[in-house]
C-alpha cells in the first residue's frame, strides 16, 4: 500500500523535497505517518479525502476573493496531509524569526522615533519615505510596552539545500494564524490518533500569549476605567479573511467589532454597546493602517474610527500593530536587514531574505538586468496591481520594455533571485483512475511571532500554503491556492490537550462579554431572530400546502393555506399552484431559498457569537442537495419537495433547540427573542386572518398543522377541528407557545425588563394590543366576529411597533453613517 | 522689500447643515508658524458651538494642530482665527550656482547625517502621485548642467504663463494631469504642479499655505489668491536651504506672505478637516482677511 501510495509521487531534480530524502526513502521524521496513512488502504485514504472537504464545508470556513465573480464565500481548501517538521529543524526556524521580529521592532521604534538609521544612512531614507506604509502621522506614537511590533507573520521558503529562507514580512495586521487553528482543529480530527502518537506541538499556548500580552501592554488609567476591553477591528463580513476574523474573536474571547462599533472621545476609544459607550484599551486590527481613521489617514474610508490615531499618539489604547507599521513590508528594506541586525543587535542575522535588491541603488539596477534569467522582478508595495515579473520568461522585446518602466522610477522596484521552492506532497484524486494518490506541490511557509515580556513567542506549527496547479511558482491565496496544517513534532512529551476556550474563560469573562453587547450585533440577533422565524413559517406553510396538493381531500383547507402562501409572498396566486408550491420550496431562486438566504446573511454578520454546530446546521440548510436538482415533472418532484421541507423543519428545530439550551439568557437573547416573537405574532395573525375570511368555510386541519398544534388540539379535544377550540388555542391561550395570547405576552415581559434599565420605550405600544386580547370573550372565538378581526389588525402593528421602538432606541446609532468633509 | 510688516489676520469657516449633527471631530491647522522671519504676536481660535473637547499638539511637519470634538446635535460651526503676525524679510539669497543635477545627487546619495526634512519631501505621495505628465512637462526648464534656481525660477515662470487662473475650474480632487491637460487652475493646483514636476526629476520641494494682503498698498497691483488662504512651494538645495516659489504671482514669497503650515502637499496642511455623523447636505461658507496693523 505505501507503494501505491507513493507511485505517483517524484522528487525533482534541484528542489528539496519535504517528503523524500532519496527517490525511494522518505526521510526518517515522515516515516510513521506514512505507515499510518497506508495502513488505511485505499478506501481508508478516499473517505480521509472526502471527511476533510465535508468538515470544512460545514464548518463553513471560507476565504473571499474578491476577482471572483463567485468569490463571496469560497470555501477553503485544506490538504489532509500536515507538512511535518522535526524538532531540531523547527528550533533553527524559531530563533531566526523570533530573532527578526525583534531586530523589525527596533528599525520601526526607531522609523517613528529618532530616525537615527535614516539620518546615518544605514536604511535610505526614500526606502522609507517613499514607501506607502509610512506614515507621517504616526510620526512620534510610542505604543505601550515600546512594541511597535505586537505580532508578526514571516512567509518561509526552503532553497534545494535544504535551508528556510524568508520571502517577505508581514507586519502591519497579519493574516493567516486564525486559518492556521481552524486547519489544526479540522486535520486533527482527520487524524486524531497520529497527531497523539506523533507528540504534535499543540497551538494553544499561542493564542493565550497573544491574549496575555494584550491585557498586559493594554493601558489603563483614565476615565471609563475596569477590567481592559480588548477588541478585534475588522473591515466587516465582505474582507477576504473575515472567517478568521470571527474566529479569532470568538477563540480569543474578544469583541468582534467594525469602525463603526466604535467612537472617540476625550482622547479615549469607546465601544458603542446596548448598555452604553464601553472603553476599549486594546484594538487587535486586521484593517491596513491607512483605513484606521478617516480624520488623520485616508479620508475616503468608511471602515475606520475617527480619531483613532490621536488617541494612540495620547497613549491611551493598544494598537496591535501600530498605525504605520505596514513600511516594514516593504521588499527595498530587506536587502539591509544583515548589516542592521549587526548594528542594533551585535549579531549576525540568523535567518536569512531571500537575495533582494533595491533598484533605487544604480548598481544593483545594473546587475538586476545582467542576471534578469535568475531573477524576479516586483514592485515594492505589496498592494500593487501590478504583478511579479519572472525575467526568464521574457523574450528580447519584453525586456525591452521591463527595463524602461523600471527605469522611469527605479526606487519603486525590487529584484528578487528566484528559489526553486521546496514540494510536498498533498492528497488528490488522480484524474485518469478516480483514485486517491499523492502529488507534489510547491509550498511556502507562514510562520507567526507575538510580543510576550520575554521576548517574542513563535506558534509552534503554522500555515504552509500550497501553489495552485496553474503557476507552481507563485504561492497566493488569493490565486486559489490551498493550504495544510503544519505539525512541529517534539521529542518531548507535549502539553495535554489544552484549549482556550474551555480552560481560560472565566465567570468574569461571561458577564463582561454580556454587558459589551455592541448595538449592531443586538441588531443582528434580532434580525436573525425575524429571519429564521420568517424561514420556518414559510417552510412549515409550504409542507402544508403541497400535503393538500398531494392528497386532495385528506387534509383540509389547500385553499386557504394557497392564499396564505401568496399573503406571505412565497408563490404568485395566478400560477398553477402545484408549479408555484414546487418552485418557492426548491428553485435556488425560489422564497425559499431566499429566506434562508436572508437568515445566513445575518448569521454569517453573527459568526463569532455561534458555535460551529450552529453554524453547520444553517450551512447544511443552504448547501441541500435539492436546490441543485434539474427540473423534473412536477408530480415526480412534489413528494420530493416534501422530504425536504421535513428535513428542513427539523434542522430549524434543531437551530431553535441550540438558542433554547446554548444561549445564556443575557441581552443579546433578549433582542434575538423579541425577534422570534415579532415575527411568529405578525405570521400568526396573518395566518387567522386568512382562515377567519378566505378560508371561512373550510377546515381547520391545515391551520393547526402549519401552528405545530394538532397535538396538543388532539389530545384535548376529542372532535374534528371546529372553530371555537382552535380559536381559544391560537388566540387565547398562554401556555400554547403558537399562540396569540403567548407572543404578546413574552414580548411585554422582554419590553418590561429592557425598560428597567433602559427607561420606556414600547410599553405603551405592546399593553392596549395585550388589553384588547384579553377583552376578548368565548363569544368573539367566531369566524365572523368583527372583534376578532379588530384585534388580529391590531396585533399587526402592535408587532410593526415594537419592531420600530426597537430600532430607534437601540439600533439607530449603529445604522447612522458617517459623512466626511475635507474643505479648504 | 525693507523692514518689518504687520499684519492682522482673520479666517473664519461656518458650516450650515440641514440635518443635526450628532458627533463631529475636527483637526484645525489655523496657527501660523514662528519662524525666523515670522513672529506670531497674538492669536486665538473660537468654536461656536463649544467643543466638548479641545486639545493643540504640533503634527509631523512642526505645524500645530487644534484638535477638537464636538459630542451635542447642533446644525451649524463656526470656527474663527484671528492673529497678529509680523513677517520680516527671509534670508537673502547669495548667488551661488549648482546644477540641478547635483542637488538631485545629493538627495539621492546624501552623506550622514542626512537631512531629513528634505529627503521627505522627494517622494509621491497619496494626493500627489507620480505624473509622467508632469515630468514631461517639467523637462524643458530643467535641461542638463543648468543652474538649480534658475532651472526652478524659469519653471514658475512657465506655470505662470502658460496657465489660466481661473477660480471654480477646479476642485480639490482635480489631478495634477487634468490640471495639465486644461491649463488652468488656482493657487493650490499650480503649487501641486510645480511639486509634481520637481519631485518627477527627484528634488525636493514642499506645499506651503499661508495668506497674502487682502488689499494691496496703493499703486500696487492686487495679487491672486487673496481671497482665501494662498498656496506656494519651498524648493530644497544644499545651497540655500528652503526658497519660497509662487507659480500663482511669479515671484519668491517675501514680506507680503505670511505662512500659516506647509507639508507634503494640500493634505497636510487643511486648514480644517473633519468627519461628522449625520448633517445632510452641507452650506460651507469662508472669510479671510489680511490687514496691515
Amino acid at each position: 500500500m505505501l507503494k501505491s501510495l507513493l507511485a505517483g509521487y517524484a522528487a525533482q531534480p534541484g528542489r528539496y523535497d519535504e517528503l523524500l530524502a532519496s527517490p525511494h526513502a522518505p526521510r526518517p521524521h515522515w516515516d510513521a505517518f506514512l505507515r499510518a496513512l497506508a495502513a488505511r488502504g485505499a478506501s481508508g485514504v478516499g473517505d480521509t479525502l472526502s471527511l476533510m472537504e465535508r468538515e470544512v464545508r460545514e464548518n463553513g470556513i471560507t476565504y473571499n476573493v474578491y476577482a471572483d465573480p463567485q468569490g463571496m464565500d469560497r470555501p477553503w481548501e485544506v490538504d489532509p496531509l500536515p507538512l511535518l517538521l522535526s524538532a531540531q529543524e523547527w528550533q533553527a526556524i524559531e530563533e531566526g524569526v523570533t530573532q527578526r521580529a525583534e531586530l523589525l521592532n527596533r528599525v520601526l521604534a526607531d522609523i517613528y522615533g529618532p530616525q537615527e538609521l535614516l539620518k546615518s544612512g544605514a536604511v535610505p531614507p526614500a526606502v522609507v519615505f517613499g514607501h506607502s506604509g509610512y506614515l507621517s502621522p504616526a510620526q512620534g506614537i510610542r505604543p505601550p510596552g515600546g512594541r511597535h511590533l505586537f505580532h508578526y507573520a514571516a512567509d518561509l521558503a526552503r532553497s534545494p539545500d535544504g535551508r528556510w529562507w524568508v520571502v517577505s514580512d508581514r507586519t502591519q495586521a497579519p493574516s493567516g494564524a486564525g486559518y492556521a487553528l481552524e486547519n489544526r482543529l479540522v486535520v486533527s480530527r482527520v487524524f486524531p490518533q497520529m497527531f497523539r502518537e506523533l507528540r504534535v506541538q499543540h497551538l494553544a499556548s499561542f493564542f493565550a500569549a497573544l491574549r496575555e500580552s494584550l491585557l498586559r501592554w493594554a493601558p489603563r488609567g483614565g476615565p471609563g476605567d475596569g477590567t481592559p476591553l480588548v477588541a478585534l477591528l475588522t473591515p466587516g463580513p465582505f474582507n477576504e479573511t473575515y472567517f478568521e476574523h470571527a474566529l479569532l474573536a470568538r477563540y480569543l474571547g474578544v469583541a468582534l467589532v467594525e469602525g463603526s462599533d466604535l467612537t472617540v472621545r476625550d482622547g479615549c476609544v469607546w465601544m458603542k454597546t446596548v448598555e452604553g459607550l464601553k472603553r476599549v484599551h486594546a484594538l487587535l486590527r486586521r484593517q491596513d493602517d491607512d483605513y484606521c481613521d478617516p480624520l488623520e489617514l485616508r479620508s475616503d474610508s468608511a471602515l475606520g474610527v475617527a480619531g483613532l490615531t490621536e488617541c494612540a499618539r495620547r497613549g491611551t489604547i493598544l494598537i496591535a500593530n501600530s498605525l504605520g507599521s505596514g513600511v516594514l513590508e516593504s521588499g527595498a528594506l530587506l536587502g539591509y536587514l544583515p548589516s542592521l541586525s549587526e548594528q542594533l543587535l551585535g549579531e549576525p542575522l540568523k535567518l536569512p531574505s531571500v537575495a533582494t535588491w533595491w533598484l533605487g541603488e544604480p548598481a544593483a539596477f545594473d546587475d538586476a538586468w545582467k542576471r534578469l534569467d535568475k531573477v524576479l522582478i516586483k514592485p515594492l508595495e505589496r498592494s500593487s496591481k501590478e504583478p511579479a515579473v519572472f525575467g526568464a520568461d521574457l523574450d528580447a522585446d519584453a525586456r525591452t520594455l521591463l527595463k524602461a518602466r523600471v527605469a522611469a522610477r527605479p526606487q519603486r522596484y525590487v529584484a528578487q533571485e528566484w528559489v526553486h521552492v521546496s514540494q510536498a506532497p498533498v492528497l488528490e484524486r488522480s484524474g485518469a483512475s478516480g483514485r486517491e494518490a499523492l502529488g507534489a506541490r510547491t509550498v511556502g511557509l507562514r510562520v507567526f511571532a507575538v510580543a510576550t515580556p520575554d521576548g517574542y513567542r513563535l506558534m509552534p506549527g503554522g500555515l504552509t500554503r500550497v501553489a495552485g496547479d496553474g503557476e507552481p511558482r507563485v504561492i497566493a491565496m488569493q490565486r486559489g491556492g490551498r493550504s495544510k496544517d503544519t505539525w512541529v513534532l517534539s521529542d518531548a512529551p507535549v502539553n495535554a490537550a489544552f484549549s482556550l476556550l474551555s480552560s481560560t474563560v472565566t465567570p468574569a469573562d461571561l458577564v463582561s462579554s454580556r454587558a459589551n453587547l455592541p448595538s449592531r450585533t443586538a441588531e443582528n440577533l434580532f434580525w436573525f431572530g425575524r429571519y429564521g422565524e420568517r424561514a420556518d413559517a414559510a417552510m412549515r406553510l409550504l409542507r402544508v400546502a403541497i400535503e393538500a396538493q398531494l392528497d386532495e381531500g385528506e387534509i383540509e383547507g389547500g385553499t386557504a393555506a394557497l392564499a396564505l402562501c401568496a399573503k406571505l409572498g412565497l408563490i404568485d396566486e395566478d400560477d398553477d399552484p402545484a408549479l408555484a408550491l414546487l418552485r418557492a420550496a426548491t428553485h435556488p431562486e425560489g422564497a425559499l431559498a431566499e429566506r434562508l438566504r436572508q437568515l445566513s446573511r445575518v448569521a454569517f454578520n453573527l459568526r463569532d457569537r455561534m458555535s460551529a454546530d450552529h453554524w453547520r446546521t444553517i450551512n447544511q440548510l443552504i448547501g441541500d442537495p435539492v436546490f441543485q436538482h434539474d427540473a423534473a415533472s412536477a408530480a415526480m418532484r412534489l413528494p420530493l419537495a416534501l422530504s425536504w421541507l421535513d428535513r428542513a423543519v427539523t434542522s430549524m428545530v434543531t437551530l431553535s433547540g441550540f438558542v433554547l439550551d446554548g444561549m445564556t439568557r443575557g441581552t443579546g437573547w433578549r433582542f434575538l427573542s423579541m425577534g422570534r416573537r415579532i415575527e411568529r405574532l405578525w405570521n400568526l395573525a396573518a395566518a387567522l386572518q386568512t382562515a377567519t375570511r378566505e378560508g371561512r368555510d373550510q377546515g381547520l386541519d391545515w391551520l393547526l398543522q402549519w401552528a405545530d398544534s394538532s397535538v396538543t388540539y388532539r389530545s384535548r379535544y376529542l372532535v374534528a377541528p371546529e372553530w371555537l377550540p382552535v380559536l381559544d388555542l391560537l388566540v387565547r391561550d398562554e401556555l400554547v407557545p403558537r399562540s396569540l395570547a403567548f407572543q404578546v405576552k413574552g414580548l411585554a415581559e422582554y419590553v418590561a425588563k429592557l425598560e428597567v434599565t433602559h427607561g420606556r420605550f414600547a410599553s405603551d405600544v405592546v399593553a392596549p394590543g395585550q388589553a384588547a386580547l384579553a377583552a376578548l370573550t368565548g363569544a368573539d372565538l367566531r369566524p365572523e366576529s368583527e372583534a376578532l378581526a379588530a384585534v388580529l389588525d391590531q396585533l399587526q402593528r402592535v408587532a410593526g411597533g415594537v419592531s420600530d421602538e426597537l430600532t430607534l432606541k437601540f439600533f439607530s446609532h449603529a445604522a447612522s453613517r458617517s459623512v466626511l468633509s475635507l474643505v479648504a | 522689500m525693507p523692514g518689518t510688516v504687520r499684519y492682522r489676520v482673520e479666517h473664519e469657516t461656518r458650516y450650515a447643515y440641514d440635518a443635526p449633527v450628532s458627533q463631529s471631530w475636527q483637526r484645525a491647522r489655523l496657527t501660523p508658524r514662528s519662524l525666523p522671519w515670522q513672529k506670531l504676536l497674538v492669536h486665538a481660535i473660537d468654536i461656536d458651538p463649544r467643543p466638548d473637547e479641545r486639545h493643540d499638539g504640533p503634527d509631523a511637519f512642526g505645524n500645530t494642530v487644534t484638535h477638537f470634538g464636538l459630542h451635542g446635535a447642533h446644525r451649524r460651526l463656526r470656527v474663527h482665527m484671528h492673529c497678529e503676525v509680523e513677517v520680516g524679510a527671509r534670508p537673502l539669497i547669495v548667488e551661488a550656482p549648482q546644477s540641478w543635477e547635483s542637488v538631485r545627487q545629493v538627495l539621492r546619495q546624501g552623506s550622514a547625517p542626512i537631512d531629513l526634512e528634505p529627503a521627505r519631501m522627494v517622494e509621491p505621495t497619496v494626493l500627489l502621485p507620480l505624473s509622467e505628465a508632469a515630468r514631461h512637462y517639467a523637462a524643458p526648464s530643467l535641461a542638463r548642467g543648468r543652474d538649480w534656481l534658475a532651472a526652478v525660477s524659469e519653471l514658475m515662470h512657465r506655470i505662470h504663463d502658460e496657465f489660466e487662473f481661473e477660480p471654480g475650474a477646479t476642485t480639490v480632487s482635480t489631478s495634477v494631469d487634468e490640471v495639465l491637460h486644461q491649463k488652468s487652475g488656482v493657487c493650490q493646483d499650480f503649487a501641486h504642479l510645480m511639486l509634481a514636476c520637481l519631485r518627477g526629476h527627484g528634488l525636493a520641494a514642499r506645499y506651503v499655505s499661508g495668506y497674502l494682503l487682502t488689499e494691496p498698498p496703493p499703486g500696487q497691483p492686487r495679487l491672486m489668491g487673496v481671497d482665501a488662504s494662498h498656496a506656494w512651494v519651498a524648493a530644497w538645495s544644499p545651497q540655500y536651504g528652503w526658497v519660497e516659489f509662487d507659480p500663482t504671482n511669479d515671484q519668491l514669497a517675501d514680506q507680503r506672505y505670511i505662512t500659516l503650515a506647509w507639508g507634503a502637499d494640500f493634505a497636510d496642511v487643511v486648514p480644517l478637516r473633519g468627519v461628522i455623523l449625520g448633517g445632510g447636505t452641507q452650506v460651507m461658507d469662508v472669510a479671510v482677511s489680511v490687514m496691515p496693523v
